[in-house]
């Protein structure tokens, strides 16, 4: 293929002080404008193995690379900074870029709206929903304007209602914005509903065990058939890795 | 590909969830926040004056040594118009003020040094928590010797009061910033001049806060203590030392006076500076209930 890949991971492997093998061997490739999911048991070392993606942690052996040069990234909590409205928080992240005053209001208000948010530039985190919180948390994120947005179950937190909704805002805002998507998740119909591309790690040992390539047509219903039929398929996968660490 | 009246259906849903979750955005009469916090002082000391002032109608101690509420009242006046009250007041006041500015930047460089070097905070942290608890007071007798009866011994001893409190202050405030603050910071490029001035310092800033309001008051005794020690010389004369003068001539209302008028400026500072700062402060941030 001529196209670039947006991200390769060869051999990646990391070990913890006191020897530990969280991820062996770890190969792939994500094309421009893909959307990965990567599901697995909590502690198979998904968020280690964005980490290393990310940047914040190193690999102990084998190589990452990321064209476009450093990802943002999306964590769990929306950690927004308490002392900075909506508005100021994304403006931080376009300042730390190095944009003038003038600009980064307007495109501060432009990734807020966005993200359906433009009632609630002027408020303070602490007077936002959860998922208010964390739309604006995907606002600042987008301001970076990196091309590889990492996300470690950024709505994990959030009630069913809420994670509906925000699907449907990710799917869409992932559509406007072409950017290349990693998806950490536990969640098997979430991966479902949001991935082209479903990866699932082994529960222990820090392998890929099994990918699924997801065709249904977009934008997706979390409810609708096809989808379910491939959920149902990762969560068998999932349960048979979980069986395997009880034999053990 | 895209349904444009789904995506529209999902938008509005959207608004409508936020509007039933995001909290109340009405933020409180400002005015009437600020009189519900004096009134009730206010009365407590109304309440202490007449108590005070009762007993002696109706127990008629004597005057030169329980004086009433009306006689340092008086007392009051008379150093007042002496000139002597306005004197004291302004000197302790610069006083207090400039060595209170020279000890927030000593305090905070201090603290900016230890907090980046991990090995200087393990050698000095110990230290400066120490002298935290030593009474700062106990220098008077050296730095009188360093300095002799210069501004530069009172300086010195508002100094070794306030700088701990602040420093401390600063790491406790910096070292509990929450690692997923200083994790996003970090993931949005900051370097590290940009981390603490945009995300660090911020986010210490209650901590950063509380230790100036405890340097300032021990920084406001220790200058009140070194005043009542060290006065002659070439030191200006202050409420301190007016305190001992009138002590000497054994006039009683105007050491009450003195005493009462030292203890009103330290409410009016705490009330008027302190505590509006730091409750707008949490205010922001969601840490307090307005009430
Ligand atoms: N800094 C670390 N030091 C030692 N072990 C770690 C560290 N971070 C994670 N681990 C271990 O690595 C494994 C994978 O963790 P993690 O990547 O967070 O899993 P997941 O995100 O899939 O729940 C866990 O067993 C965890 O205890
Ligand atoms: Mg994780």
């Amino acid at each position: 293929m001529a196209a670039q890949a947006a991200i390769t991971l060869s051999h990646v492997t990391k070990e913890f002080t006191g020897g530990v093998r969280v991820l062996d061997d770890i190969n792939f490739t994500v094309s421009p404008g893909e959307f990965i999911c990567i599901v697995g048991v909590s502690g198979c070392g998904k968020s280690t193995l964005l980490n290393i993606i990310a940047g914040l942690e190193s690999a102990s052996s084998g190589s990452v690379e990321v064209p476009s040069g450093r990802a943002s990234v999306m964590f769990q909590d929306p950690s927004l900074m308490p002392w900075l409205t909506a508005r100021q928080n994304v403006e931080l992240a376009l300042r730390l870029r190095g944009i003038g005053r003038e600009e980064r209001k307007a495109e501060a208000l432009r990734l807020l709206d966005l993200v359906n948010l433009r009632d609630a530039t002027e408020k303070l985190p602490h007077q936002l929903s959860g998922g208010m919180k964390q739309r604006v948390a995907l606002a600042r994120a987008l301001a970076q304007d990196r091309a590889v947005l990492l996300m470690d179950e950024p709505f994990a937190a959030l009630d069913a209602v809420t994670r509906d909704l925000l699907h449907d805002e990710l799917e869409r805002v992932w559509r406007e914005t072409g950017r290349t998507i990693i998806f950490v998740t536990h969640n098997v119909r979430e991966a479902a509903r949001l991935g082209d591309r479903v990866v699932l790690m082994t529960a222990r040992g820090g392998h890929i065990a099994h990918e699924w390539s997801v065709t249904v047509e977009r934008p997706r219903q979390i409810e609708e058939p096809s989808v379910s039929t491939i959920a149902g398929s990762i969560s068998g996968a999932l349960r048979a890795e979980l069986a395997k660490v009880h034999n053990v | 590909m895209s349904n444009p009246a789904a995506e529209s259906d999902t938008r509005s849903l959207e608004h409508r969830l936020d509007a039933l979750q995001a909290g109340p955005a009405a933020a409180k009469p400002r005015r009437l926040n600020w009189l519900s916090s004096v009134w009730p002082p206010v009365v407590a000391i109304a309440v202490l004056l007449l108590i005070w002032q009762s007993y002696c109608w109706i127990a008629q101690p004597r005057p030169d040594l329980y004086p009433s509420v009306i006689d340092v009242w008086s007392a009051i006046v008379a150093n007042w118009q002496s000139g002597r009250l306005p004197m004291a007041l302004g000197t302790s006041l610069s006083r207090g003020a400039l060595g209170f500015v020279y000890a927030i930047i000593l305090g905070t460089l201090v603290g900016f040094l230890l907090v980046e070097v991990p090995l200087l905070r393990r050698a000095f942290g110990p230290i400066i928590s120490g002298l935290q608890v030593l009474p700062s007071v106990a220098w008077v007798p050296a730095a009188i010797l360093w300095f002799g009866l210069s501004d530069a011994t009172v300086y010195f001893v508002i100094l070794m009061g306030a700088v701990p409190s602040i420093a401390n202050g600063l790491i406790d405030g910096i070292r509990q910033v929450p690692a997923h603050i200083r994790r996003v910071g970090l993931v949005l490029g900051a370097g590290p001049v940009a981390l603490h001035r945009f995300v660090l310092f911020p986010a210490a800033l209650p901590g950063y806060l509380a230790g100036l309001r405890q340097g300032w008051a021990f920084a406001w005794r220790s200058l009140m203590a070194a005043e009542i020690i060290a006065t002659g010389g070439k030191l200006g004369f202050g409420l301190g030392s007016l305190l001992q003068q009138n002590r000497e001539l054994a006039d009683l209302p105007g050491v009450l006076a003195t005493v009462l008028t030292i203890l009103l400026l330290g409410i009016l500072i705490e009330v008027g500076v302190f505590t509006p700062i730091q409750r707008r402060v949490l205010q922001r941030r969601g840490l307090t209930e307005a009430r």
